[in-house]
């Protein structure tokens, strides 16, 4: 399937609702896009993905949610931390809380639990997305 | 001035993950000012539907990130190199915060990182950076914290 933006992957497999937001997984695979280089030879998904994964997962919902007129675009990385590797064979699973910013209607705030399928705790992102009226160029 | 075949020999990203292309300056333990230059041709940018505008093609804020950090890989084991104290192990990503958005870079842009070092210890380094196209800056982040993991924790691979 094509791609409305550049994306380095698809780092999203499936997203499906949970009670305060989105449950998004990646199976990991050594043939995804960029890990030939990261690194040769043993590769292991960059940290830098993992807040794609949360990324377009909450972009996703955030575009199902308000509708086809609005553009989301990631505004800030507000924290993220980063406690164990994926390698191919993993699956990733992303537990993303999703909440408005009270004093902002165009900002959605994103709190994500990352974890293996082995339980490991592989990062805690907090992101913030800008969503703008408008899908196209004004 | 450090060219391509410098930073291969002291990051171990390579194509298409090798997101610094030249270093500019460099003030070991203190600052460095590195160069990528954005092309239509990188993976990212394949795939996309036909008919999208202009903002669709804005580069990825998770490579822009990824550059700017590999700036600052750089910049630590050039310090590191400086005065002998090679961190032991391998570098990865450890964590950040702030990491703020601002604009956007497109294919025909050069990214410019300007990295500051806030703390240097044996196995890990402390950055803030800054990275501007031309005379605009499009992001910035407060704080980089890039860690040396001991070979004993790496028989499960570096975390970034």
């Amino acid at each position: 399937m094509s791609r409305s933006f550049a994306a380095p992957l698809d780092a999203v497999d499936q997203v499906d609702p949970s009670a305060d937001g989105i449950t998004a997984t990646k199976r990991i695979v050594a043939t995804d896009p960029y890990l030939a280089g990261h690194y040769p030879g043993f590769p292991i998904y960059p940290g830098v993905f993992t807040v794609e994964t949360v990324h377009q997962a909450a972009r996703r919902a955030v575009e199902a949610d308000r509708g086809p007129d609005v553009r989301v675009e990631l505004a800030a990385v507000r924290s993220v931390r980063f406690k164990a590797p994926l390698l191919p064979g993993d699956v990733l699973t992303a537990s993303c809380q999703l909440r408005d910013d009270p004093d902002d209607p165009h900002r959605v705030r994103v709190v994500a639990d990352c974890r293996r399928g082995d339980g490991a705790a592989t990062a805690k992102v907090t992101l913030e997305l800008r969503v703008r009226p408008g899908a196209t160029d004004a | 001035m450090l060219e391509y075949a410098d930073l291969t020999a002291i990051l171990p990203h390579r194509h298409p993950i090798l997101q610094v292309d030249r270093v500019l300056e460099v003030e070991p333990g203190r600052r460095i000012v590195a160069i990528k230059a954005v092309t239509g041709t990188e993976p990212c940018f394949a795939g996309l539907a036909e008919g999208l505008p202009q903002s669709a093609y804005a580069y990825p804020p998770a490579l822009i990130v990824e550059s700017l950090g590999q700036a600052g890989a750089a910049l630590w084991l050039l310090s590191a190199r400086a005065t002998g104290e090679t961190p032991e192990g391998t570098l990865v990503f450890g964590a950040a915060r702030d990491f703020e958005f601002l604009g956007a870079a497109y294919p025909g842009d050069v990214l410019r990182h300007e990295v500051v070092v806030e703390s240097l210890k044996p196995n890990s380094a402390v950055m803030r950076g800054e990275t501007w196209v031309g005379e605009r800056r499009i992001a910035v982040v407060g704080s980089m914290l890039a860690v040396a993991r001991p070979d004993t924790e790496l028989a499960a691979g570096p975390t970034g």
